[in-house]
């Protein structure tokens, strides 16, 4: 049971509250609801890129970094499809100092020419260490079209080509700011041995002033149903063929969500999966498989995935894959399977919540799907999932003409 | 009216509590060492084997720990891990030069039944030849990926020139993939396991029971000998390049032969290492990153070895700007030598590492990875008391000797790749 109070401060900004009074650490997590699925086809890679200039100094505080080291603490970000957040872990009793830092970037940003231009430059540099200079590395930037034709999912994080990036200007960055960075579309989690009071009290202080703006509607399109099997095959120079089944999968607050969760687990996380033991142990088709699904907000992806041994070609993974589908759409798992798959989902949730900053994070990952006390319920969903459950999943969803299949056919290197 | 150009007032880190792990005799020489003070149901065991990289040739090390769950006459590989999985357990089994180190995560409940199918496992492997073939043919194929990064190639590449001559210096080709016997798999594992645990952790809220019928399970198999390790190695210095056709970007990797905690100097070192490079506001990233945007990140490094230790810089930059970087690295350690780090710059950098030090004892868990990081040493947790002394002494000129004295271009093995 993760405790936590909440209040809401005038301008909208919700704030949570965790108390542990183990640790002599803070942590700040801030959870702005905004990714790369609030971006615009031709301007993206955005959500991403704003992200490093947060950390370019506000419009009150030129460095961001120095001061809360000064405090003995550290901080980073991270960017998705969905949301961006961004956390401080600091000795508890410089708290206040994340909070100032925090709130004033919240307010408003220096918006240095100098900062963007760089972090442009950073921002390409990652885009080559982690998207074009690794083998398979653009996988992601193949799949992602393949299976949305209109939902923005269809491009990366990192955003569709160095181009966007490139042409990032001041004012769209501005515009940016204004629109998604209010208190109003913030979650706020502050997390360590502190008393109620003490923490409203200090985050009033601190974001009580900043102006309530207005939280952005996000009126997307929905991705229409797949109907048809989808194929692409790509040639890189990497060693092995490699094979990416996209299957769509519900949002995140459907309960089919943590069913589809649970297949992928059956299918492919451990070696004792499915897939694992079929297709790579016994076939001897794969080097690699896997299975795992994304978890988006919105309408997901569950994805098989793997390499494929010397002498296999694609045709023979095919037809030995969709028969273990198949066996999955036809016969029920047993309760011994199923109950060793909770017991791996239950010991993983609990090895994650032991870290401070996990439970702050995942405590505003909840209040955004609607309350934050869901970290406590997730236990529940799962353990009510029954076999014919997980069979209906099996049947609604893993079959062609809901599947995306993206090949990746190794050619040999130019010499 | 809130002035919010202002810091609040910061408060100082007096004091950081570290606390010790309970020790118990396996034999005379491997030990268990228990942190019990776990608030929640969550349990660690690793278990510590004399059969690192260096204890042999063609990459036997590494193959061995892939195979440790490949089944035994009673049970396949596939039965292994579905008990293992069945029990909620996560296996791990890494390897470094000097270690193998296997890794179970669970309920603490599930501890002990876990550690009997592990012990069964091991003990009765038997090195199916279906097994070896698979493993051997997965490697080959990890093995191709891996030679398509730039940074493997780097890290490979300054692995041997920084280890020179030494044992650990050998590093992996496709060849050695087939030069491995199932005789020579059979030996290795037999000397170095099954009479090579050297030490075992345990961190869990786990009665005393447990713990006396762990030490019982595995003490089978504490070793009886010592590895000697080697102490004088000396890096070859000079500047290499590894042609990666159709990269895109250059991996580097710059470094020496130091020392490690067991040195005088090593406190202090390690603050001027940080200065240098290893956190987001350090002399490199500033320059590097956040000046001139050539990477996504830079870092740098003090790995130990048993005997020594050695100092290393890491990065992966555009390939148009390979040159450019290394001029700015050697312009940033010369500037160690040649100004004087401002009180501002030190005072940072003091309080972020005590924060560090806050953060790497807080909870069960870093607490005993603190310990363990110690212990090889045969140091104790006195060693961050000292750490914290040295944050709270050392002066700019003390960082400009350090500077001068082990951080100078002309001693460095540069590798790049790309």
């Amino acid at each position: 049971m993760i405790t936590f109070e909440r209040f809401k401060l005038a301008n909208g900004l919700t704030v949570l509250f965790h108390k542990d009074v183990t640790t002599p650490l803070a942590v700040v997590n801030t959870l702005y609801d905004v990714g790369a699925r609030d971006e615009t086809e031709d301007k993206t890679g955005f959500a991403h890129l704003f992200e490093h200039l947060m950390f370019g100094g506000s419009v009150n505080i030129p460095d961001f970094d120095a001061p809360l080291q000064m405090a003995g603490g550290e901080s980073n970000a991270f960017t998705s499809n969905d949301i961006t957040n961004y956390y401080n872990v600091l000795p508890a009793k410089n708290l206040e100092t994340a909070l100032w830092l925090e709130s004033d970037r919240m307010l408003s940003l220096a918006f240095t020419e100098k900062s963007l231009e760089v972090q442009r430059n950073v921002v390409i540099e990652e885009f080559k260490q982690r998207y074009l200079n690794q083998p398979y590395g653009d996988v992601w930037l193949e799949l992602r079209p393949l299976s949305y034709r209109v939902h923005p999912y269809k491009w990366a994080t990192i955003g569709k080509e160095i181009k966007h990036i490139e042409d990032a200007r001041m004012e769209d960055v501005k515009a940016f700011f204004r629109k998604h960075y209010n208190p109003s579309n913030a979650i706020l989690c502050i997390a360590g041995n502190f008393e109620m009071n003490f923490v409203k009290e200090t985050v009033e202080k601190w974001y009580g002033e900043i102006p309530a703006g207005i939280k952005p509607a996000r009126v997307l399109i929905a991705e229409p149903e797949q109907t048809e099997f989808r194929e692409r095959i790509i040639e890189r120079a990497v060693p092995t063929d490699a094979f990416y089944y996209a299957f769509n999968m519900p949002e995140r607050r459907h309960e089919g969500f943590y069913m589809c969760d649970v297949l992928s687990d059956a299918l492919g996380r451990d070696k004792s999966s499915r897939l694992y033991v079929s297709l790579k142990k016994e076939q001897k088709l794969t080097t690699e498989i896997g299975a795992y699904i994304l978890g988006s907000m919105d309408n997901g992806l569950l994805v098989i995935s793997g390499k494929l041994n010397e002498g296999v070609t694609f045709e023979m993974l095919d037809k030995a894959l969709w028969k273990e589908l198949d066996i999955l759409k036809e016969h029920p798992i047993t309760d011994g399977e199923l109950a060793r798959l909770m017991i791996k989902i239950r010991t993983a949730k609990e090895f994650q919540e032991q870290g401070l900053l996990n439970r702050a994070m995942n405590l505003c990952l909840f209040e955004l799907l609607g309350d934050a006390n869901g970290i406590n319920e997730e236990h529940a969903i799962y353990n009510a999932i029954h076999p014919s459950h997980l069979q209906e999943t099996a049947l609604r969803y893993l079959h062609p003409s809901n599947c995306s299949l993206l090949k990746v056919k190794a050619t040999p290197h130019a010499e | 009216m809130l002035n919010r150009t202002l810091s609040p007032d910061l408060k100082e880190i007096d004091k950081i509590d570290f606390v010790k792990p309970s020790i118990f005799d396996i034999t005379n020489d491997v030990k268990l060492y228990f942190m019990k003070e776990v608030p929640n149901d969550t349990a660690r065991l690793d278990l510590y084997f004399d059969a690192g990289t260096i204890k042999g040739e063609h990459g036997i090390a590494s193959f061995v720990n892939g195979l440790l769950l490949s089944g035994t006459n009673s049970k396949t590989s596939t039965q292994i891990n579905t008990e293992i999985d069945a029990l909620g357990g996560f296996f791990e089994s890494g390897i470094s030069n000097e270690n193998s180190v296997i890794t179970i995560y669970s309920l603490r409940e599930n501890l002990l039944p876990i550690l009997h199918i592990l012990k069964d496992a091991i003990q009765n492997l038997v090195f199916h030849e279906h097994e070896v073939e698979e493993l051997r043919n997965d490697r080959k194929q990890k093995f191709k990926v891996s030679m398509e990064k730039v940074s493997f190639i780097a890290q490979r590449g300054f692995q041997q020139r920084l280890f020179n001559q030494s044992i650990y210096g050998r590093v992996t080709s496709e060849s050695d993939f087939d030069a491995i016997s199932t005789d020579a798999l059979k030996h290795f594992f037999e000397e170095n396991y099954l009479h090579g645990l050297t030490k075992v952790v345990v961190v869990g809220n786990l009665p005393q029971g447990e713990i006396d019928a762990l030490i019982d399970t595995l003490g089978t198999w504490a070793t009886t000998t010592k590895t000697p390790f080697e102490k004088d190695i000396f890096n070859l210095k000079g500047l290499t390049h590894i042609v990666k056709d159709g990269a895109v970007q250059s991996a580097i990797r710059v470094g020496r032969m130091l020392f490690n905690k067991t040195h005088e100097d090593y406190n202090d070192f390690l603050i001027l290492n940080t200065i240098f490079g290893d956190y987001f506001g350090s002399r490199l990233m500033s320059n590097i990153r956040e000046d001139k945007g050539y990477t996504y990140g830079i870092g740098t490094m003090v790995a130990e070895l048993h005997e020594t230790g050695y100092f290393l810089i890491a990065t992966e930059v555009g390939k148009d700007v390979k040159d450019a970087t290394l001029k700015e690295i050697k312009f940033e350690m010369e500037r160690l030598h040649t100004e004087l780090v401002s009180m501002e710059e030190l005072n940072l950098v003091k309080n972020y590492m005590l924060g560090q030090l806050l953060k790497s004892a807080d909870g069960p868990y870093s607490m005993t990875d603190l310990f363990m990081s110690v212990e090889p040493y045969g140091l104790n947790l006195d060693f961050y008391n000292a750490s914290i002394d040295s944050i709270n002494r050392i002066t700019p000129e003390r960082i400009q000797l350090l500077a001068k004295k082990y951080l100078n271009w002309s001693d460095l093995t540069i590798v790049s790749a790309g």
